[in-house]
């Protein structure tokens, strides 16, 4: 499946908030036909495919940035709420664990919700990288190579710092969840029903969709990624059942 | 002869310009062989890198690299032997970055006939290089020397001066220099850059600012790219205030985010390209978030905080009011309504804590190992996110490193021509095996400027099925100690 209709799907599956702040994937493939077909290919029109690709990138980087800032402060509030819990002496043991149950549902979806970041960064790279190589080969510019480095270092793709807040999360996370052994199949029983929830369907989805993309494409070239396989391939499609909009 | 260099020099503006697309695009398999030899150097960085990474990958994503690799290998059929063979030997990176060029500026004639030209010439430009397999690193070490200084000269300066340049050639280097800024700032983001004592970054600016400067004919253009990187020059410096508003300049702040976020003092400032003139953007850090934090649980918490008094509390450059009230705002936020599940993402969902408390302790671990099972899943995909930016990253840094070093060679290769010999499909060898048996010979810009016939056939080079080496080899010696004597 091309990448332009696997965008466009996971932007169907994202975040409503998030829609919106997606690569304009097909637009930009409309301008670059466009300029391609017309027969004088020159400055101005490549200009304004730049000029078009800024306000993307512009576009994302403020995006990215007030989520890396919401990120740092519900982490900071989380590690809050876990001590203020831990600390508190007064409440009872059903309390207590009515709280952990919450932080625990919380801090689950926050490692989601951040991992939707990098992943949402990542598709938007992706999506540019494809759109400067389209661009490349039908006008015969040379606008990728260094356009690409300048996408490199910006602050929608430098996403250090939430894997850094994601890694601490699970630590955090490892340390609230108890050890217990559970059946397989009312793990799956339960799985499965939080499944069709939240955060997690969009995860699940975000990872059936990377799989996609990266499925072996007829313009595989050392450029390319390597084809995605994940051994849990089955199981987490398997998550998808509840899912209105299933990716195939 | 004057017509000849008259094509050579405009054929260096559209090599120039269509460096990338005929290496990368349609000539995949010319970049895939320049590719998998230098890969299949054991000493290249490149490679262990590849090799590292691809150990983090499944067993499967793995062989999939490899085999890709060695299908390339496969496939190609340029004749690089020798050039195969030199990459293993040589130690050297600096030569080993001629060579690339070398190779690279071979593979351009299979596109332009006019480039044919600069195929000659380039293998003249490498002879001098003279790599044998028994020579070791030690031994080039002269050549090294005399090469650098080839790249500083300004042999390529003046043959472009010569060359009153075809408008198009123009367009295509105004185009090709239109991002000159980024390549110096950024070359030293770049890791695995090998020893460059070929000069860096700066000679590829001198080398622009020199094109700018040489040529009047064409001047209205390049005074544009002119502008456009003084001014990206200067943005830097600017990009600690407020940020500018106007988008005309986008393209140059964008640039200009390049210089702006490594080592800056006012560090966790980004300046926002477009951005209104009162905010620029912040980039938020939990080392500023604590000492905000900090500031407010001083002032008497979150409610009592004004944006002022915590701007003065935190004294932090580049921090403006407008930052803190923001902050202050999504902190209020996040306090009061402690991750809301309601807002966001929101989408249908009985939220089974309203179960958890009437339901026996069965189902809360079942919550709990589900809970357990979607972290499992958020941190695979974690985890494949951060592989793949890992891939992603460095195939453009090694795009980028060939560049690099194709344009440097270039400067380096466009100084002197040489005759090809009669048979065109052969340029590309000629090139290489001239590297291997050509006898050393110090590159001057004396050498007669001899502009080869190969170009109308030279579009099958790559595809070429080599003949045999040999006799190929012998040719070549014949023709280059013509040259030589």
């Amino acid at each position: 499946m091309k990448f332009g209709k696997r965008l466009k799907q996971h932007v169907e599956e994202t975040l409503p908030g998030w829609r919106d702040m997606y690569l304009n994937y097909k637009d930009l493939k409309k301008l670059v036909r466009l300029i391609s077909s017309s027969l004088e290919y020159g400055k101005s029109e490549e200009a304004e495919f730049v000029y078009l690709l800024n306000n993307e990138i512009e576009k994302f980087n403020v995006f990215f940035m007030e989520q890396e800032e919401d990120f740092i402060i519900r982490h900071k509030e989380l590690q809050q709420r876990i001590k203020r819990v831990n600390e508190s002496e007064s409440s009872s043991q059903g309390e207590y664990e009515e709280e952990m149950a919450r932080i625990r549902k919380d801090i689950v979806d926050f490692h989601g919700e951040m991992v939707l970041l990098v992943n949402y960064s990542n598709i938007n790279y992706t999506g540019m990288a494809k759109i400067l190589k389209k661009y490349d080969k039908r006008t015969g510019g040379v606008l990728r190579l260094p356009f690409i480095q300048k996408v490199l270092e910006q602050p929608f793709f430098t996403t250090e710092l939430v894997s850094k807040l994601v890694k601490e999360c699970e630590t955090t996370i490892d340390e609230l969840f108890p050890t217990v052994v559970v059946m397989e199949v009312e793990m799956k029983e339960a799985a499965t029903m939080m499944a069709g929830e939240g955060i997690f369907r969009n995860t699940v989805a975000a990872l059936m969709t990377m799989k996609e993309i990266r499925k072996g494409s007829s313009t595989q070239s050392h450029f390319s990624l390597p084809v995605l396989s994940l051994p849990d391939t089955e199981l987490i499609r398997s998550f998808q059942l509840n899912s209105p909009i299933p990716i195939v | 002869m004057q017509s000849k260099k008259k094509q050579a020099g405009a054929a260096v503006g559209f090599f120039f310009s269509d460096l990338s697309s005929v290496l990368f695009n349609n000539n995949d398999l010319l970049f895939a062989s320049i590719q998998s030899r230098y890969i299949s150097s054991v000493k290249s960085e490149l490679f262990r890198f590849s090799v590292a990474k691809s150990l983090l990958l499944s067993s499967e994503e793995k062989s999939e690299l490899l085999s890709a690799f060695s299908f390339q290998i496969v496939v190609v059929r340029i004749t690089c032997v020798a050039f195969d063979f030199l990459c293993i030997t040589l130690m050297n990176t600096v030569l080993r970055k001629h060579l690339f060029i070398v190779v690279e500026l071979s593979g351009m004639s299979s596109t332009n006939g006019t480039v044919g030209h600069i195929v000659s010439a380039s293998s003249g430009m490498s002879s001098n290089l003279h790599i044998s397999s028994e020579e070791t690193c030690s031994e080039k070490a002269p050549f090294i020397s005399q090469t650098s200084e080839v790249l500083r000269s300004t042999a390529f300066r003046d043959f472009l001066k010569e060359n009153n340049t075809s408008s198009w050639c123009t367009d295509s280097l105004s185009d090709f220099l239109e991002y000159p800024e980024n390549s110096p700032i950024q070359s030293s983001n770049l890791q695995i850059m090998p020893c460059e004592d070929v000069g860096k970054p700066n000679d590829w600016q001198d080398w622009a600012d020199q094109l700018i400067t040489e040529d009047d004919g064409v001047t209205p253009n390049w005074n544009e790219i002119l502008v456009d990187t003084a001014v990206a020059d200067q943005i830097p410096k600017m990009e600690c205030h407020a940020g500018k508003s106007s988008r005309t300049s986008l393209t140059l702040q964008v640039n200009s985010l390049v210089p702006a976020s490594p080592g800056e003092t006012c560090s966790p400032v980004t300046p926002s390209p477009g951005g209104s003139q009162s905010k620029p953007r912040m980039r938020w850090t939990p080392e500023l978030h604590e000492a905000f934090v900090e500031a407010v649980s001083k002032l008497g918490g979150s409610e009592r905080a004004t944006p002022k008094g915590v701007l003065k509390l935190m004294k932090v450059d580049g921090l403006t009011i407008y930052h803190v009230k923001s902050h202050l705002q999504k902190y209020r936020t996040a306090r009061y309504k402690p991750e809301p599940s309601s807002q966001g993402p929101s989408e249908k969902k009985p939220t089974p804590l309203q179960e958890l408390s009437s339901l026996d302790l069965k189902t809360s671990s079942e919550i709990t190992e589900a809970l357990r099972l979607q972290v499992e899943v958020q941190k695979r995909l974690h985890e494949q996110l951060e592989i793949q930016k890992n891939l992603q990253m460095r195939i453009e840094e090694q795009g980028r490193y060939l560049q690099m070093i194709f344009e440097k060679q270039c400067k380096f290769g466009i100084d002197s021509f040489q005759p090809a010999s009669s048979a065109p499909e052969k340029s590309e060898t000629e090139l290489t095996n001239e590297i291997s048996s050509s006898p050393a010979r110090t590159k001057t810009e004396s050498d007669p400027v001899k502009v080869g016939s190969p170009s109308s056939d030279n579009q099958k080079v790559e595809l070429d099925p080599s003949e045999s080496q040999p006799s190929k080899r012998a040719k070549l010696n014949e023709s280059s100690s013509t040259e030589s004597s």
